[in-house]
Formats: C-alpha cells, sequence, structure tokens
C-alpha cells in the first residue's frame, strides 16, 4: 500500500491540493465557480499536447516540435473553414487537421527509426520545418472569421464544465485506457524500459515507437482545433513554447525522460499544477518576472522530489521483493 | 602622378558608398548625390518576416521603391524578432555591398547602435524606423545627431485610443492593461499612453500585465484578472491580438455588456468588433507605409539634407463611425 502510494500520483496528486489550498487562502475569488472554469478552458491545451507527448516520452523519445506543427494544423484547417458555414466543410477542417497531425507525428517517428537519429534532433528539425511551413502557407498573416459553429462551442459548457476541457479530459481518458489497459500501452512501457527485450520478444519496436509520435501528431491536430475554437483566430505564430509547458506537464507528472516510466493521471496533474500555478498567481498580482521564477522553482522542486520518491521505491522494493516486476509499474 | 591618384580616388568614392580611403573627405562627401544613370542602393533591414506587420511594411516599402524608381532596394529580414546577432550581420553585409543608406527597423534598441555608428562612419545614411534606438546609446556613440527616427508617436496613439474608452465607460471605471513584452520600447510608450488616459479621464487601473503581444496569453491573463477584480469595466489592450484574447474572455464570462475595450494596431481581425462596438477603439499607426517613410528620408539624406530626430508619421483613430 505505502508502495503504491509512493511511486504512484500520490505526491503530484498532494502537491496539488496544497497548491490549491494555499491559493484558497491567499488569491481572492480562487475558490470561485467562475475561476474553476477559467482554469479549466486555460489548461486545455497543455493537457491534451501533453497526452501526447506522454506517449513519446514513454517510448524515450521527445517531441519538440508540437507547438510549430500545432500552428501548421491550424493555418491549413483554418483556412479550409474561413468564411464557410457548411458543417461539411467544419468536419472536414477538423479531419484534415488531424491529418496533418498525424503526418508530422509519422515523419518525425519515422525518420528517427529509419535513420537512429535521436528524436530530439529530428524534432528540432520539424520545429523549424513545420513553422516555416505555416508561415509560408499563410504568408504570415492571421486567419480569422472562422465559423461560428466552432467558436460557439469555444465558449460551450457542459454541466458547468468547458466543452474544450471535456475533449481535454475525454482524450487524457482514452490515453488511460491505451496505457495501462491494453496490450499495446504495455508494449509502449515496455519498449521504454527495455527495448532490446521486446524486440527480442518479436515485437516491432521501431513501429511501436513511430506509432507514439503518430498519436503525439494526433493531439496536436485536436489541440489546434481547439485552439481556435477558443480564440477564432488561427496564427502562424501560435503555439511558440508549447512544447516545453508539455514537456513539463509530463516530467511533472512523474515521467522520467529515458522513458518507461510515467502515467497518464499524473500527466493530467502535472498540467492541472502548472494551470493553477499560474492562475492563483496571476490573482495575487505577483508581477510577470516574479511569476516565471516561481513556475520554474516548481519544476526543479518537482523533479527533485520525484528523484528521491524514486529511491525510495527502491529501497522498498528491496525490502518487500514478493512483488512481481510489471513492465508497467506505475501504469494507473 | 598626383593628378592620377586624385582621379583613381575620385573614381573609387563616386562607385564607392563607403571610401574609407578618403581619408580627409567626410562620410557625407563620399555618399554624396550619385552619378546620373546610377541608381544608389538603400538596404532595408526589417525585423522578423515571420510577422504580418512586417510582411506588409516590406511589401509597401517594396511598392514605394517601385513608384519612386530611383532606388535599388534590397530587403533583409531575420528569423524571429530577437535574432540581434544575424541584424548585425545583415547591416555589415550593407556596409560590405556599398549601399548608401540602410533603413533600419533595429531587434534591440541599444544592441544595435554599434554596428550602425560603424556603418555611419563609413559614409551610409541611417535612418531608423519602427522602434527608436536609445538616446542615451546614440549620443555616447556620437551619431544621435546623424540618425533620424521615422515613426508614430505610440504614446499619442495609445493616449487617444484609451480616451475613446473613458468616454463609452466613463469616469472611476474599474481599467486593466495588456502589456506587450517587457522592455520593448513600443510596448513601453503605448502603456504610458494608456496610463496618460487613465489619468486625465479619472479611470481607475487595477492590474497592468504582459500577456506578450500574444492572443492565447492575453485570454488567459485578462480571464484572471477578471475573475480577481469582477467590476472590471475597461481593457486597454497594446495590441489587436491581445484584444482578440481578451474578448474571448469577456465572452465566454458573459460580460459583453459590461466590458470595452480599446486596442492598437488595426488588423483585419478586429474589425468586426470595432463595428459591433465591443472594441472602442483602436489605432491605426500605417505600419505598411514606415518603411516607405523611411526610404523617403534616406533618399533626402543622400541628396545632401541634414535630418535627424524625430519624423513624426501619420496615425489615425479607428471607431466605430470610420472602421473599413
Amino acid at each position: 500500500m505505502i508502495k503504491r502510494l509512493v511511486l504512484g500520483e500520490a505526491g503530484i496528486g498532494v502537491a496539488l491540493v496544497v497548491l490549491a489550498g494555499f491559493f484558497v487562502l491567499a488569491a481572492p475569488n480562487f475558490a470561485t465557480e467562475q475561476n474553476l472554469r477559467n482554469i479549466m478552458t486555460q489548461i486545455t491545451l497543455n493537457t491534451v499536447l501533453a497526452v501526447g507527448m506522454t506517449f513519446v516520452i514513454l517510448v524515450g523519445g521527445i517531441d519538440l516540435s508540437v507547438g510549430s506543427s500545432m500552428a501548421l494544423c491550424a493555418v491549413v484547417s483554418g483556412t479550409m473553414m474561413a468564411g464557410s458555414s457548411s458543417p461539411a466543410t467544419l468536419i472536414g477542417a477538423i479531419l484534415v487537421s488531424v491529418l496533418v497531425g498525424g503526418v508530422v507525428g509519422w515523419l518525425n517517428g519515422f525518420i528517427s527509426e529509419q535513420w537512429r537519429v535521436p528524436s530530439f534532433i529530428v524534432t528540432l528539425a520539424m520545429l523549424n520545418i513545420a513553422r516555416g511551413a505555416a508561415e509560408r502557407y499563410t504568408d504570415a498573416a492571421t486567419i480569422y472569421n472562422l465559423p461560428a459553429a466552432l467558436n460557439d462551442f469555444g465558449t460551450l459548457t457542459l454541466i458547468g464544465i468547458p466543452a474544450v476541457f471535456w475533449v481535454a479530459v475525454l482524450l487524457a481518458g482514452a490515453g488511460w485506457f491505451v496505457l495501462s489497459r491494453t496490450v499495446f500501452g504495455r508494449l509502449i512501457y515496455a519498449t521504454g524500459n527495455n527495448e532490446e527485450a521486446v524486440r527480442l520478444s518479436g515485437h516491432k519496436t521501431s513501429r511501436i515507437k513511430i506509432a507514439a509520435f503518430v498519436i503525439a501528431g494526433f493531439t496536436v491536430g485536436i489541440a489546434a482545433i481547439l485552439y481556435m475554437a477558443r480564440l477564432n483566430i488561427a496564427s502562424p505564430i501560435l503555439g511558440q513554447g508549447y512544447e516545453l509547458n508539455a514537456i513539463a506537464a509530463v516530467v511533472i507528472g512523474g515521467a522520467s525522460l529515458m522513458g518507461g516510466r510515467g502515467s497518464m493521471v499524473g500527466t493530467f496533474l502535472g498540467a492541472c499544477l502548472l494551470g493553477v500555478l499560474t492562475n492563483g498567481l496571476l490573482l495575487m498580482g505577483v508581477s510577470d518576472f516574479e511569476r516565471q521564477i516561481i513556475t520554474g522553482l516548481v519544476i526543479l522542486v518537482a523533479v527533485v522530489l520525484d528523484a528521491y520518491r524514486l529511491r525510495l521505491a527502491r529501497k522498498l522494493a528491496v525490502t518487500q521483493p514478493a512483488q512481481p516486476a510489471a513492465p508497467n509499474p506505475v501504469a494507473s | 602622378m598626383n593628378k592620377k591618384i586624385v582621379v583613381v580616388a575620385g573614381l573609387a568614392l563616386a562607385l564607392a558608398a563607403c571610401g574609407k580611403e578618403g581619408g580627409g573627405t567626410t562620410g557625407g562627401e563620399s555618399a554624396a548625390a550619385p552619378k546620373p544613370g546610377e541608381k544608389p542602393g538603400v538596404c532595408l533591414v526589417m525585423k522578423s518576416l515571420a510577422n504580418e506587420f512586417f510582411q506588409q511594411m516590406q511589401k509597401g516599402a517594396e511598392e514605394h521603391a517601385a513608384k519612386r524608381g530611383d532606388l535599388t532596394l534590397s530587403v533583409v529580414g531575420i528569423q524571429n524578432e530577437t535574432d540581434i546577432d544575424n541584424q548585425v550581420a545583415a547591416i555589415e553585409k550593407c556596409v560590405t555591398q556599398q549601399a548608401k543608406a540602410i533603413v533600419i527597423a533595429p531587434a534591440d534598441s541599444r544592441a544595435l547602435v554599434a554596428p550602425l555608428k560603424r556603418a555611419v562612419d563609413s559614409g551610409v545614411k541611417v535612418v531608423n524606423i519602427d522602434v527608436q534606438l536609445e538616446e542615451g546609446a546614440m549620443k555616447s556613440a556620437g551619431i544621435a545627431d546623424k540618425v533620424p527616427f521615422v515613426g508614430p508617436d505610440n504614446r499619442e496613439g495609445a493616449k487617444q485610443s484609451g480616451l475613446e474608452l473613458v468616454k463609452a465607460v466613463g469616469k472611476d471605471a474599474e481599467v486593466v492593461i495588456l502589456e506587450g513584452n517587457p522592455g520593448a520600447a513600443n510596448a513601453t510608450q503605448r502603456k504610458a499612453g494608456f496610463e496618460d488616459a487613465i489619468k486625465e479621464g479619472g479611470l481607475k487601473l487595477v492590474d497592468s500585465k504582459t500577456a506578450h503581444w500574444e492572443t492565447n496569453e492575453a485570454h488567459t491573463v485578462f480571464g484572471n484578472m477578471l475573475t480577481a477584480h469582477p467590476n472590471i469595466k475597461g481593457v486597454l489592450a497594446a495590441n489587436d491580438n491581445m484584444a482578440l484574447g481578451a474578448l474571448k474572455a469577456i465572452e465566454e464570462q458573459g460580460k459583453k455588456e459590461q466590458i470595452k475595450v480599446a486596442a492598437f494596431d488595426n488588423i483585419p481581425a478586429i474589425a468586426s468588433y470595432v463595428r459591433s462596438g465591443a472594441v472602442v477603439s483602436t489605432l491605426d499607426q500605417y505600419g505598411a507605409q514606415q518603411a516607405a517613410n523611411g526610404i523617403d528620408y534616406a533618399m533626402k539624406m543622400i541628396a545632401g539634407e541634414n535630418i535627424s530626430g524625430w519624423q513624426k508619421t501619420e496615425i489615425k483613430l479607428i471607431t466605430k463611425d470610420n472602421v473599413g
């Protein structure tokens, strides 16, 4: 039981509760219904991107291109549906956005697997390519005049919760299910833990890794649509630095950048923690510069605590050797 | 013998924009009026061409140069707005290519002063557009009286836009400012202009934060401001993109009737909001013409005019009455 708590997402959960508790006391209007709704809309994009990023990080990769490819997805699909009110065009544009994201993700995965290049470098290159392509596609112009239906969806609430956040929650739920309840999910963890062993047991690890990048690409395409629904514009310069926020959420959620360790619940809580932090600090009137410093410190504290947690977990594992070694000790 | 050297030197000077061998001759003379039939080269050093605003500015400059027909324009851009090194390299390239004048939108108001001084020293005329180079740095480099700034009065513009908000929300109303990038000169000036309007109109400024010119960040920052200060009646956004983010947050929180926005830039995406009255005002500073104006001044200087100081360009307040 203790082991589960230490190993699981309890740590980040406790941190989130403590932080939220602090803001309830210190930040005026933090605990209002409207503000909770605000936080949900504000963390939607990062949550969606972090869901895909979790897959990539679990197989030991990283995707630095998500912010740029999100801009590419947005301008391509945005151009397609601007000025149109036909539902068919809207649905087509959504599919195109997801497709463009998937293709970019496939390229990332395929190139790094085919030529054994670290995904760090491949996606760094893609960061530039996708951004340049987005700017070229629109001549750097901002796209507006998006369908009213999309805009309405961006402001819609269901049972008091923003519709866009529902999408993020559904995606995180689907990601959780895939990672912890399917064979594919087990293979994702196993590939990150010990690629050779998975290969020797007869699985094509490169396919699993490419699939992780494609999943990340799909989430990028969805995030692009959500961005446009929320803000009613598409710009080729949107999404700068979003990759780092997504990575931060995954890492705060307890994932290892070496792969094989992490969880969807952790990622979700990590994204919540970052969102609550930004929101609370803004409500308290903390200045822009201090806010950046505090956000950085929180990321540092999270990873250092995580290192401690791991050490403790290893000790516990030594004292209780009866537990079977599952390939995904943290999957839940 | 002596005569021959003079002739050779004279030829060199006529061909080169920056005859360093001129020794006793001043830079001004070496870059004197070009020979008939030879068009002087003007270098336009831009900021990020990935920005719609600079794209328009470049387009405007190219059209203007073609219309004038008496110069050869070459445009150099940089990757992003903070890519100072590449802008320095661009200036050096212009000097090497013997341009007669450089028109520059500096990526940094201090870092570019030193390379520009080298350009001025080698006889190239320099015109500053978009963001004003810092006066102190210019003075200590000794080029404060040689480099004019051609551009709009951001402070006055922001004040005009802000005063429209005063009319819409009335005295004592709570307002907030969404600032541009910290440290950017135009962001500082626009903030100052908004503050002038707030003071003059007797508004109550309850918060002021940066959203880095960006829509999504403005949405977050303003959404949270609204939570902290539920009685906000007005927003002063230092550019239209941030205004768009604030407008969405207002819409989401169902406060369309309560809150009015004053903005800046007059981008196409803002027009429908100005028409509907959600945005009471924005400001057109004719960005597309800024580089073209700079070229005109550069040509005057090549022709021998001495121009320095701030040459203010046209600004226009856009409201419901005159929005396109």
